[in-house]
């Protein structure tokens, strides 16, 4: 199997070449069977190789291959090689799993769009460039999985395409995340310098020898990851980009939110850990990173009309709290967040989809209403989802792997109280919009009729991904949750999930209008506003980087040379004309001028 | 005296020859053709001879005349220029009404003048190769041409009576300095110490009024661009090649024996010469509407450039200004060449507006003179490149780094025109008259000019061995 | 003869699609393409076979031969000139209607020019080739769009008086080498054995410097490119962009590097600097240009600051990186060039307000515009990034914060890159447009250009296999410290 570990990017890859060249001229069920099949088979692939690493007497070490030797200059050799261990068979697995259930899902969401091929192209490319990413076991080969993500979620994005908005967001998005890549990229020229290599293996073994534990270089190191996790984590100050990146398809959110792009931020720096080890600064500032973005963005969701923003906004706070737990060094925790959120997120948001399917598109809450009769299936999905989300305790698995980061940020040395302070708050707000969501779309009087019944293509997604939602916090991961300990701090994070959906029922359910009316009131709308637009990131960026970039270019766009160029053409234009002017013509001027100049040639030829 | 004794002088004595042939001939017929075929073949002979009367240079002729391997090559670029001259002509003129015939009688004589020039060592040959080329020259430049040609005739007259006058004072001068008039007497007595006053400086400058005057190096090229326009075309190819050339020749002959760099105040009055001509000729012609008073300018710069090399005096550098000379002469006369096939028919081809698609009615004239026009401004696969080459590596040989900083402004101008001109050949034109063929003779003495040029351009190696050769043997 | 073949086949071919044009409009179309597909096999045949050398006489007087000699470097930028000459040939079989054979001709001539310049190891047949492109340069703009008649001519004196500048600086060094050793020679390898010094050998290095910076359009050197770019037809815009810009860069690697090593290290720092600087100028200026080529001419600006970068950083990385790059950017912002020119041809504009939407028209073209952007900024996968990485790594030894603004070039190229993207095929189709999209012409030609790209962007072994000994060569370095041994696997 180890020989074939290769298949698993390369087959949602080759998908995106058969589509790229061949899709506009397949029928369309072709093309969804590549679309979706390839990742399917990829999945498959993945559920052997890990059933196999498993198996084998090397789990703990994994299985390294190198394809080929990439690039080898001066001592310098990065490779192309996939590693598959315990971090990157669980991020396989979610990638090619959930990723095999969105794309399954979106034959039959997508059906009626003229990019059909298109649209499944750019998802297996997207599919594909993950799982580069997490199974290269060179950092190089990551860079290009990680670019390629971004590659792909820009195309996405901008999915709908003669929209002027759409293409906006998709380009913001490729902007804003390349600012963390080249953060990423100095990094990895600073490692390559310092170390020598870009092998995972080999930096993790280096590091530690070649610097101290806090040392400059370490930081610099660090830090400069960190950057590169930020943009594509959507982290504070770089997350402007997510919520705007709901412009693409939903399916194409679903798979940013949930499997790809947005965690791979997350995977990095877990794959990193040896070098943040070194670097306590940096790790202590992920966790105060990750523990603002989490309060800043649930605020946000909290005040959000449309439906995916909402949903957004919750995935920005959802990975703070994988930052979080990367802060303190509770890897394993993040990782598992990382599933269940996987899970549960990409369940919201199909959720979300197969709603708004049935209502011709429409995202905005406040339009919706009472909705559970009439899709009872998404109702059921959407709030499974909702509760894994908010942890509810006991079970959903979104209980188990929050409580683990809480715990560790709680117990670690690198944590601290006000650190899980902040993490319980947010658990609370967690729960408070997640809910708020349920009671506003399903709950409440029918706004809208619906139309039309969703096939078994979307649903058998949606059953799927709640089962994974609540089951999902069962697998041998969440040992150690239970020590003793631990069991005051269980009580107090499934107190404040649980005071979270009470209040979501009383504030958006029971009292509605007395919660519009104190949204409605001077400070309330103000303060709305505010969090709804995310805390003015988006204008102070505006106006402090864009607006002086486009300023700048706009009034430099005439070549500085050209004055240059002009000048020496106009002076010897000129001197051409003052010169030209002594050749009158005349007769008695030439004579003057030989004599003019006989009387120079012998002054110079006599008293020089 | 035997025959052996006068051959190296024959080659000289030819065109004169031929000249007094005509002239007898002319007493009983008229006939354009039979005089030009006359006139080519004395041209012809003399060249020809030159290989042979090589065999016994180098030979002095009295305190008058040394014909050494330098002058003779001198000599043989003359007699070819003239021949091709001759060429030219015969198209020009036999379109032109009037008594033409005489025209190829002053062209031998200024021939040669020409030829005297190059082999003077004496101030009286030096003097009187002059005159003989610029009276004839007074006429060539008048021939046929109107009021026009009068008036040009008359400016190049009076302009070169004032010089002449300069430059017979400052003989005197060094006469009256040295007591002596032969070039190489001079230098000894110089070499030697011989007390000398401020009279003697003023003298060799004066004498470089003269000169000047001949090569247009500026301030004496006023009359250049209005006597270029002036004259008929194929005078204005004999003006701009050998005229200058034989002067070159003899200043060359003259001034490096004095050892310019050890006398600070003359070097740099030639420096001066120098570089100000190289300026100021590009610059007149930078933006000049007339394709004849650009090439006016053009030569300013490019004696400028020759000029250069009175300055060292290495071997090098002389053999870096034969060559430049061949290859100037070439580019020169085909450069004019074409002019004056084009004027054979369309009225005289002026402006360079006249020229606008060219290339399209004209393909091989147009080609002709785009290759002549890269090759003034030096590009690769011609002539002018080898030639501004050797001329650069000669430059920096010599420390020459003013003058040389000046060649490279030069050339960096002279792309601007030579290029504007080529642009106008190739420009699309509509209303294209119809082809008319250029007659056999200019054509084949364009067509070998190309050859030329190509072939000096490629590969040089086979000349500057001759050249190189020449030089050795004659020092 | 057969490293004077590859010069010779075009330099035939030239005449001969002269000749033939005055009676057929396509047969100078396939003698050029013959003749460029041969020299391209013939390229690649000696890239096997591995490096030679002829040499015969010229003008001995002088010293001056004509000595040729191939190796891993000049096969590789040859090849890149015969690939390119080829596309060359394909792009302008439509858009070139009038006078084809001199057209082909001149193009011939250049791609001559050209290659003599990669292959010449004599000092001054190197300088002949040299000027000798420039002419048939200057007459392609003929073709050339609107303003062509200044903009060529801004490109000769440019490039013509750069020139003489280094024609200067062989020649002092001629002189200076004579003197040392007593042999007057312009034979390359001769001269590298005795190098310049003394204050006069900064001079001499600067010669050589502002030529190659003009051609390779290093600001403040770079006056002329923006409108030659823009104004030369799509043929003239290829051989400009791919080759001669490669050119000044190959001539910085191959003469002032080795010729001047104590100069060039001393430079460094300065010669680093003006790449960051041509990084970001070239990369803020794009975003601001309305005019489609005009805007891909300044992004060439910006890459041809990242080889800048490179070549003086100096390391094994980035010098290979500079190499690695100089190919891809070829291949890729060539590609551009041809496919700004197709649009033109379609729409009759340039102008990138007037564009929008095109993808419906035309996914092929869109497609591979898409592709090509990803290639300007940089993704991995494609040449650029291979190159522009190594270029970082390399500088990042050297300068930190000159590397960091390296890194903001990639950035800014994002930025440039997707706003054309944007402003071309995507959002509203506001004027109609309605064309044909590739031909199958245009759609080889694009797929050979994307495949080189791809192919160097994943595996770059052939070409540092090639470069590597060269490089090394170049100058002194002290960059193999032990940790880079270390770095073996």
């Amino acid at each position: 199997m180890a020989e074939l570990l290769w298949l698993i990017p390369a087959l949602p890859f080759a998908g995106f070449l058969a589509l790229a060249l061949l899709g506009s001229r397949m029928p369309r069920p072709l093309v969804a069977t590549i679309g979706a099949g390839t990742v399917g088979l990829s999945a498959l692939a993945a559920i052997a190789a890990s059933l196999a690493l498993a198996g084998s007497a090397g789990a703990e070490e994994g299985i390294t291959r190198t394809l080929w030797t990439w690039i080898s200059v001066g001592g310098f050799a990065p490779a192309v090689a996939l590693r598959l261990d315990a971090l990157s068979a669980v991020m396989t697995l979610v990638v090619t799993i959930v990723g095999f259930l969105i794309l399954l899902y979106s034959t039959e969401f997508m059906a009626g769009d003229e990019g059909y091929s298109r649209f499944f192209c750019c998802m297996d490319l997207f599919v594909g460039a993950m799982l580069t990413l997490v199974l290269a076991d060179d950092l190089l080969l990551l860079y290009l999985g990680w670019e390629g993500v971004g590659l792909s979620s820009y195309l996405l994005i901008g999915f709908w395409y003669k929209a002027e908005a759409n293409v906006r967001a998709a380009r913001k998005a490729f902007i804003v995340t390349r600012v963390g890549d080249t953060a990423f990229a100095l990094g990895l020229a600073l490692i390559a310098t310092q170390l020598g290599t870009l092998r995972i293996q080999e930096v993790a073994e280096r590091a530690p020898l070649f610097w101290g534990a806090g040392s400059g270089m370490a930081v610099a190191a660090a830090a400069l990851m960190l950057g590169g996790a930020l943009g594509k984590s959507a982290q504070l100050p770089l997350q402007t980009w997510l919520p705007d990146a709901m412009a693409g398809p939903t399916p194409v959110s679903a798979l940013i939110h949930a499997a790809t792009m947005v965690t791979a931020g997350v995977y990095l720096i877990a794959r990193m850990h040896a070098l943040f080890l070194l670097a306590p600064v940096v790790m202590g500032a992920t966790a105060v990173i990750g523990a603002a973005t989490l309060l800043m963005a649930g605020l946000s969701a909290l005040t959000q009309s449309d439906l995916k923003r909402a949903l957004a906004y919750s995935t920005i706070s959802q990975v703070g709290y994988m930052f979080l737990a990367l802060g303190v060094g509770a890897w394993s925790a993040a990782i598992f967040h990382f599933m269940t959120h996987a899970f549960f997120k990409s369940l919201l948001f199909l959720a979300a989809g197969a709603v708004s399917m049935r209502l011709r598109g429409e995202h905005d809450m406040f339009r919706m209403g009472g909705l559970r009769r009439a899709l009872p299936g998404a109702f059921w999905a959407f709030v499974i989802g909702a509760a894994s989300l908010s942890a509810l305790p006991m079970v959903t698995a979104g209980f188990y792997s929050k409580e683990m980061i809480l715990e560790r940020v709680w117990s670690s040395p690198r944590g601290a109280g006000w650190l899980w302070a902040a993490g319980l708050i947010g658990a609370l707000i967690t729960a408070l919009y997640a809910f708020r969501m349920v009671f506003l779309v399903f709950f409440g009087e029918k706004r809208q009729e619906t139309e039309g019944r969703s096939g078994a293509r979307v649903m058998f997604p949606l059953a799927a991904l709640a089962a994974l939602s609540i089951g999902g916090g069962f697998v041998p991961m969440s040992r150690g949750t239970w020590e003793a300990h631990a069991l005051p701090l269980t009580l107090a994070a499934s107190l404040a999930s649980l005071l979270g959906i009470a209040g979501a029922w009383f504030l958006f359910h029971r009292r509605r209008g007395m919660t519009e009316r104190l949204a409605g009131s001077p400070a309330g709308a103000l303060l709305r506003r505010f969090w709804a637009g995310g805390w003015g990131f988006d204008q102070a960026y505006d106006a402090l980087l864009v607006r002086p970039f486009v300023r700048l270019t706009r009034a430099s766009r005439e070549e500085f040379a050209d004055p240059y160029s002009k000048g020496v053409a106009r002076t010897a234009g000129a001197l051409h004309h003052l010169l030209s002017r002594t050749v009158t013509g005349q007769l008695r001027w030439y004579a003057m001028a030989i004599a003019a100049g006989t009387i120079l040639l012998i002054g110079m030829a006599v008293f020089l | 005296m035997t025959f052996r004794d006068l051959l190296p002088l024959l080659p000289l004595m030819l065109p004169a020859l031929t000249a007094v042939a005509i002239l007898l001939l002319l007493a009983f017929h008229r006939s354009h053709r039979l005089t030009a075929w006359l006139a080519a073949g004395g041209l012809a002979a003399a060249l020809l001879l030159i290989p042979f009367a090589c065999e016994g240079a180098p030979r002095r002729f009295g305190a008058l005349l040394v014909v050494d391997g330098c002058a003779l090559f001198y000599t043989g670029i003359i007699m070819a220029a003239a021949l091709a001259v001759a060429a030219f002509s015969y198209g020009y003129l036999a379109r032109r009404r009037g008594h033409v015939e005489e025209f190829y009688v002053l062209l031998l004589l200024a021939t040669t003048g020409g030829a005297v020039l190059t082999a003077s060592s004496h101030f009286a040959t030096f003097f009187l190769g002059l005159e003989v080329l610029t009276v004839a020259l007074y006429t060539l430049i008048a021939y046929e041409r109107g009021a026009f040609g009068i008036e040009a005739g008359v400016k190049y007259l009076v302009l070169a009576a004032v010089s002449t006058a300069a430059l017979l004072f400052g003989v005197a001068l060094i006469y009256a300095e040295l007591g002596t008039m032969e070039f190489s007497k001079i230098a000894s007595l110089l070499d030697a110490g011989a007390p000398v006053s401020l009279l003697m400086p003023a003298g060799v400058a004066l004498i470089l009024v003269g000169v000047g005057f001949k090569l247009a190096l500026t301030p004496f090229h006023l009359w250049a661009p209005d006597v270029y326009q002036g004259a008929p075309a194929p005078t204005a190819a004999f003006l701009s090649t050998v005229s200058k050339g034989a002067v070159f020749a003899a200043a060359m002959r003259y001034l490096v024996p004095l050892d310019l760099p050890s006398h600070r105040s003359l070097w740099l009055a030639v420096a001066a010469l120098a570089v100000v001509s190289m300026l100021a000729g590009n610059l007149l012609a930078l933006r000049q509407g007339n394709i004849r008073r650009v090439l006016a300018y053009s030569s300013i710069a490019h004696m400028g450039y020759l000029a250069a090399m009175l300055l060292t005096g290495s071997p090098l550098a002389t053999a870096a200004a034969m060559f430049y000379l061949l290859a100037y002469f070439v580019t020169s006369l085909g450069a004019w060449g074409v002019i004056a096939a084009l004027s054979e028919k369309e009225g005289d081809a002026e402006r360079i507006e006249d020229y606008r698609g060219l290339a399209g009615r004209h393909p091989w004239l147009a080609g002709a003179l785009t290759l002549m026009l890269l090759s003034l401004a030096g590009m690769p696969l011609t002539a002018g490149f080898i030639s501004k080459f050797f001329l650069l590596t000669a430059g920096v040989e010599g420390r020459l780094w003013a003058p040389m900083a000046a060649l490279l402004l030069g050339s960096a101008i002279g792309i601007f025109y030579y290029v504007r001109i080529i642009a106008m050949l190739f420009a699309p034109q509509e209303d294209a008259p119809p082809v008319r063929a250029t007659h056999w003779a200019a054509g084949a003495a364009i067509g070998a000019l190309v050859l030329l040029l190509i072939a000096l351009g490629v590969y040089p190696a086979p000349v500057l061995a001759i050249i190189q050769s020449l030089i050795a043997a004659s020092s | 003869m057969i490293l004077a073949l590859l010069i010779i086949l075009p330099l035939a071919a030239g005449p001969l699609a002269w000749l033939t044009g005055r009676w057929s409009r396509s047969a100078p179309r396939w003698i050029s393409l013959a003749a460029m597909a041969l020299d391209l096999a013939l390229a690649v045949a000696l890239w096997i076979h591995g490096p030679m050398e002829t040499s015969w006489g010229w003008i001995p007087q002088l010293g001056i031969g004509f000595t040729l000699s191939l190796d891993g470097l000049s096969i590789l930028m040859v090849a890149l000139t015969a690939f390119l000459g080829v596309i060359a040939v394909a792009a302008s079989w439509k858009e070139i209607k009038d006078r084809v054979g001199f057209f082909h001709f001149n193009l011939m001539w250049t791609l001559a020019g050209i290659t003599g310049v990669f292959l010449a190891s004599d000092l001054l047949l190197f300088y002949f080739f040299w000027e000798l492109m420039l002419v048939p340069m200057y007459f392609l703009f003929l073709w050339g769009q609107e303003k062509r008649s200044a903009a060529g001519m801004k490109f000769l004196i440019y490039t013509q008086s750069s020139g003489l500048l280094m024609l200067l600086a062989i020649l002092v060094l001629y002189f200076m080498h004579a003197g040392a050793t007593g042999v007057y020679t312009f034979d390359y390898a001769a001269l590298l054995q005795t190098p310049a010094a003394g204050p006069a050998a900064n001079m001499l290095m600067f010669g050589f410097f502002i030529a190659f910076a003009v051609k390779m359009g290093v600001p403040p050197f770079h006056g002329w490119l923006p409108d030659a770019y823009t104004h030369a037809p799509t043929a003239g815009t290829l051989l400009l962009a791919g080759l001669m810009a490669k050119t000044g860069a190959y001539g910085l690697l191959r003469f002032v590097l080795p010729l001047f090593p104590e100069q060039a290290l001393q430079f460094a720092p300065m010669g680093m600097a003006l790449g960051a600087a041509a990084i970001l100028y070239g990369g803020l200026m794009a975003f601001s240009q309305t005019d489609l080529k005009r805007m891909v001419a300044y992004t060439s600006i910006s890459h041809m600051g990242f080889v800048l970068l490179g070549i003086f950083a100096p390391t094994a990385q980035s010098q290979q990186g500079a190499v690695i790059l100089m190919l891809g950017h070829g291949a890729a912002t060539g590609a551009l060039f041809v496919m700004a020119g197709a649009l033109q041809e379609r729409l009759g504009t340039r102008e990138l307000g007037r564009m929008g939407g095109l993808w419906e028209t035309a996914p092929r073209m869109g497609g591979t515009m898409l592709f090509l952007a990803l290639a300007l900024m940089g993704l991995p996968g494609t040449a650029n990034f291979i190159g522009e990485f190594l270029v970082l790594v390399g500088a990042w030894r050297t300068s930190i914060p000159l590397a960091t603004v390296a890194a903001l070039g990639m950035i800014l190229s994002v930025i440039y890159a997707l706003w054309m993207i944007q402003r071309v095929f995507q959002g509203p189709n506001r004027e109609n447009w309605k064309f044909p999209d590739f031909s199958l012409r245009e759609t080889v030609a694009a797929a050979a250009m994307i495949g080189v790209v791809l192919w160097i962007g994943l595996y770059p072994k052939p070409i540092s296999t090639a470069a590597g000994p060269v490089l090394d060569r170049t100058m002194p370095r002290a960059d193999l410290s032990a940790q880079d041994e270390g770095g073996e696997p």
